[in-house]
C-alpha cells in the first residue's frame, strides 16, 4: 500500500506533471498533422527523454501516444486526410459532419469517445496486469524463449500482405539486433571492426530511420510542391446547435462506446493487432447493430465513437502484454519499451516486483494524462485545428532537421546520424517492397531477451534440447508458434487460390455475357 | 518492370545479402564458442536462416507462377485508401532520382559538419533541402533555416548542455 501511495504520489509532482500535461499537448498537436502519426512522434521525441527521470520520460511519452491517437481524428474530421491510420474510420462519418458545417461537433464526439475509450482501458489495466503479472513471474527461459518465437511470428504478419515478408523482415531485425557485444563471451560480434558499434546499434537513430526518416522520403515522392491551401477554421459553424455536443447526444451512443472499449482493449491486448484494426472493426460492428445503418458514412455521431472509442482503448491494453509479459504487441508500445530500456529497465513482470513504485506511478501518470487530454481537448481543440494549416513547405524541413539532431542527441555522435540516414534508406526500400519494418524493429528490441532466455536454457539444460519437452508450457508455445506459421501460409494459399477461382468464374461469365 | 521481375531481384538480393554472411561475415566477425553456452553465431545463423527460407519460398512462388505464364495483381496496402496516405504501406516503384535528392545532401551534412561546424554545415543543409523540395521563396527559407538552426542549437546547447557536432563558431 506504502508502494502504490508513494508511486501515485510521484505522478503528482509538478514536474511529472508538466511532461504529461506538454507530452499530451504535443501528441494531439503531431497527431493532427497528416504524415505524423503516434509511434513517429515518440521515436521523434525519445532523445529528449534521455534528459529526464523515468517516470517523466514514460509519462511524456504515454501522454504523447495517448495524444496522438486523439489528434488524428482531427485532420481525418477536417480534411479527410487522418493523422494517423486508425482515424482513418472516424473520417467517414466525420468529414461529412464538417461539410454540413458540424465540424466542430464531430471533433467533442471524437474527444469524448476516445477519453472514454482511453479512461476504460486503463482502468482494465490497472485491474489485471499486476495479478497477471504474478502468474507470469513462474515463467522460465524455456517459456519466455518459446513466448517471444510466439510473438515474433504473430508480429510477423503486421505491416505487410506476407508472411514471407514479414518473417524476413523479423530475421533481418534479429541480425540487426545481435550486432554489439556478444552477452555469454563480452566479445564483439558482427562489428566489422567498428568500435562506434562495440554497445550495439542505439535504438534512437534505428527508430529515427525506420519511422520517420524513410516516411518522410515516400511522403516527398507525393508532394507536389503545393500546399493545399485548406483551412480548419472556415468549417466551424457559427449556430451553437451545430458546435456543442449535447449529454443525450452522446450517451445516446453508450453501448458503442462500450462496445468500441471493448473491441480496442481485446485487439490492443493481443500482439500484433494495433489501433487500425480495431477501429475498423468497431465501426463495422457499430453499424451492423445500428437501427440506422443507412446513415453510417453520411455523417453519423455513432460512426465516430465507435471509431474513437476502439482505437484510443488500444493505448492502455497494448501495455498489459509489455507489463505482464515483457511484449510489444504493436510499434508504438516497441518505441515505450525501448525508452524503457534507455532508463535501465526490462519490462515485464519483473518490473512489479523491482520498480512497484515506479509501475504505480505509470499507473498515475496514465490517469492523469486521460484527464489532460480531456481537458486540452476541450479548451484547445481551435488551436489544435490550426496545426493542420501548417504548410508541407515548412514541415518537411523542420521533421528532416528534426530527425538528424534527435538521431546526433542521443549519445551526442555524429556516428549515429549516418547510421539514422542508413536504416531511413533501408526502411525506404522495406515500405516500397511491402517488408514489414514493424516486424523489423520488434524483432530488434526483443533479441536481447531472446538470446538471453536461450543461453539460459541452453546452460541450465547442459545442452539438451529436450528441455523443451519436459515444460509443457514451453512445448504448447513452440507448438503454437508452429501452428501460426503453418496457418498463415496455409491461408495465403487459400486466399490465392479463391482469388484465381473468382477470376477464373469471373471471366468465364463475361465470355457467357 | 512487371512485379514478378521486381520481387525475384528482390528475393534473389536478399539471398545473396544471406549468403555473405553465412560464408563471410558471421564466420569472420563472430568470437569463438567459449565451451559453454550456446555458440555466439547460433542467434545471427538462425536470423540469416529464416531469411533466406524466405527469400527462397517466395523465388519459388515467383517462378513457379512465372513459368505458368500468371502475373500477380498490382500489391495493395492494408487499410483503406485514406489510411494509405498516413504511412504503413506504400508499394510502389523505386524513385532512385528522388531518394538521391535528400540522401545526398544529408550524407554530406555528416561529412561537412566536422570540419564546418553546425551553424554554416546546417544552415546550408536546411536551403538545399527546401530547394529540393520545392520552395523558391528565398526571403522564406533563409528566414526558416535561421529560426530552425538557432531554435536546435539554443536547445541542444542551453536545454541539455550537449555539445553541438562539429567545431564551435566563433572558437
Amino acid at each position: 500500500m506504502e508502494m502504490i501511495l508513494a508511486g501515485l504520489l510521484d505522478s503528482i509532482t509538478p514536474a511529472s506533471l508538466m511532461f504529461v500535461f506538454a507530452g499530451v499537448a504535443i501528441g494531439v498537436m503531431i497527431g493532427a498533422i497528416p504524415g505524423i502519426n503516434g509511434p513517429m512522434a515518440i521515436a521523434l521525441f525519445i532523445p529528449i527523454t534521455y534528459y529526464m527521470s523515468a517516470l517523466t520520460a514514460i509519462g511524456f511519452l504515454v501522454g504523447l501516444n495517448k495524444g496522438a491517437f486523439f489528434g488524428g481524428a482531427i485532420s481525418a474530421v477536417l480534411l479527410r486526410t487522418p493523422g494517423t491510420p486508425e482515424a482513418a474510420a472516424t473520417s467517414w462519418d466525420g468529414y461529412p459532419l464538417t461539410q454540413q458545417g458540424k465540424g466542430e461537433k464531430a471533433l467533442r464526439m471524437a474527444l469524448y469517445s476516445s477519453v472514454a475509450g482511453d479512461v476504460i482501458s486503463t482502468g482494465v489495466l490497472i485491474a489485471i496486469a499486476a495479478p497477471l503479472a504474478a502468474v507470469a513471474l513462474f515463467m522460465g527461459p524455456a517459456e519466455i524463449f518459446a513466448l517471444i518465437s510466439l510473438a515474433l511470428t504473430v508480429i510477423a504478419g503486421i505491416g505487410t500482405n506476407s508472411i514471407c515478408r514479414g518473417l524476413i523482415a523479423a530475421g533481418l531485425g534479429l541480425l540487426a539486433g545481435t550486432i554489439g557485444t556478444e552477452p555469454v563471451t563480452a566479445l564483439p560480434r558482427l562489428t566489422f571492426d567498428v568500435y562506434q558499434l562495440g554497445g550495439g546499434l542505439s535504438l534512437i537513430p534505428v527508430a529515427i530511420g525506420l519511422l520517420a526518416f524513410s516516411e518522410i522520403l515516400i511522403q516527398l515522392e507525393r508532394f507536389t510542391g503545393k500546399d493545399s491551401g485548406e483551412h480548419a477554421a472556415n468549417v466551424f459553424s457559427a449556430k451553437r446547435e451545430d458546435r456543442l455536443l449535447s449529454l443525450k447526444e452522446f450517451f445516446a451512443n453508450t453501448r458503442t462506446l462500450l462496445r468500441g472499449s471493448a473491441i480496442g482493449i481485446f485487439v490492443g491486448a493481443m500482439p500484433g493487432l494495433g489501433a487500425p484494426v480495431a477501429s475498423f472493426m468497431s465501426y463495422d460492428q457499430a453499424m451492423k447493430r445500428s437501427k440506422h445503418k443507412e446513415e453510417f458514412g453520411k455523417g453519423r455521431l455513432e460512426g465516430i465513437g465507435a471509431s474513437e472509442s476502439a482505437n484510443s482503448a488500444v493505448v492502455g491494453a497494448s501495455l498489459i502484454p509489455l507489463f505482464v509479459l515483457g511484449i510489444p504487441g504493436n510499434l508504438a508500445v516497441a518505441m515505450l519499451m525501448g525508452a524503457f530500456m534507455i532508463h535501465g529497465m526490462q519490462p515485464g513482470p519483473l518490473m512489479f516486483k523491482e520498480n512497484a513504485q515506479l509501475m504505480y506511478g505509470i499507473y498515475g501518470s496514465l490517469v492523469i494524462a486521460s484527464l489532460f487530454l480531456a481537458v486540452i481537448g476541450r479548451f484547445g481543440l481551435r488551436l489544435f485545428c490550426k496545426a493542420v494549416e501548417i504548410p508541407a513547405m515548412m514541415l518537411y524541413p523542420i521533421v528532416i532537421f528534426t530527425c538528424i539532431m534527435g538521431a546526433y542527441l542521443g549519445r551526442s555522435d555524429i556516428f549515429d546520424v549516418g547510421v539514422m540516414l542508413i536504416f531511413g534508406v533501408i526502411g525506404y526500400f522495406m515500405r516500397k517492397f511491402d517488408f514489414s519494418y514493424v516486424a523489423f524493429l520488434i524483432g530488434f528490441i526483443l533479441v536481447p531477451e531472446w538470446e538471453r532466455a536461450l543461453q539460459q536454457v541452453v546452460i541450465i539444460s547442459e545442452n539438451n534440447p529436450n528441455m523443451f519437452f519436459e515444460r509443457p508450457v514451453a512445448m504448447a508455445l513452440m507448438a503454437l508458434t508452429f501452428f501460426v506459421i503453418g496457418k498463415t501460409f496455409w491461408s495465403n494459399i487459400k486466399a490465392g487460390r479463391d482469388c484465381r477461382a473468382a477470376k477464373a468464374k469471373a471471366s468465364a461469365q463475361a465470355k457467357d455475357g | 518492370m512487371t512485379r514478378i521481375l521486381r520481387e525475384t531481384i528482390a528475393n534473389l538480393l536478399i539471398v545473396g545479402f544471406c549468403f555473405v554472411m553465412l560464408i563471410w561475415a558471421i564466420p569472420t566477425y563472430t568470437p569463438p564458442h567459449p565451451g559453454y553456452g550456446a555458440s555466439p553465431a547460433l542467434v545471427a545463423n538462425v536470423a540469416v536462416g529464416i531469411m533466406m527460407v524466405m527469400a527462397g519460398l517466395s523465388l519459388v512462388r515467383l517462378l513457379l507462377a512465372r513459368f505458368a505464364g500468371k502475373t500477380l495483381p498490382p500489391a495493395e496496402g492494408q487499410f483503406p485508401e485514406e489510411a494509405q496516405s498516413t504511412g504503413f504501406t506504400q508499394v510502389g516503384r523505386v524513385n532512385l532520382p528522388h531518394l538521391g535528392r535528400f540522401i545526398i545532401p544529408s550524407v554530406l551534412l555528416v561529412v561537412v559538419i566536422e570540419y564546418l561546424g553546425y551553424v554554416p554545415a546546417a544552415f546550408a543543409f536546411l536551403m538545399v533541402i527546401q530547394y529540393f523540395i520545392g520552395s523558391r521563396k528565398w526571403l522564406q527559407m533563409t528566414v526558416l533555416s535561421i529560426i530552425l538552426v538557432a531554435v536546435m542549437y539554443v536547445i541542444m546547447r542551453y536545454g541539455f548542455g550537449v555539445p553541438v557536432p562539429g567545431p564551435e563558431l566563433f572558437e
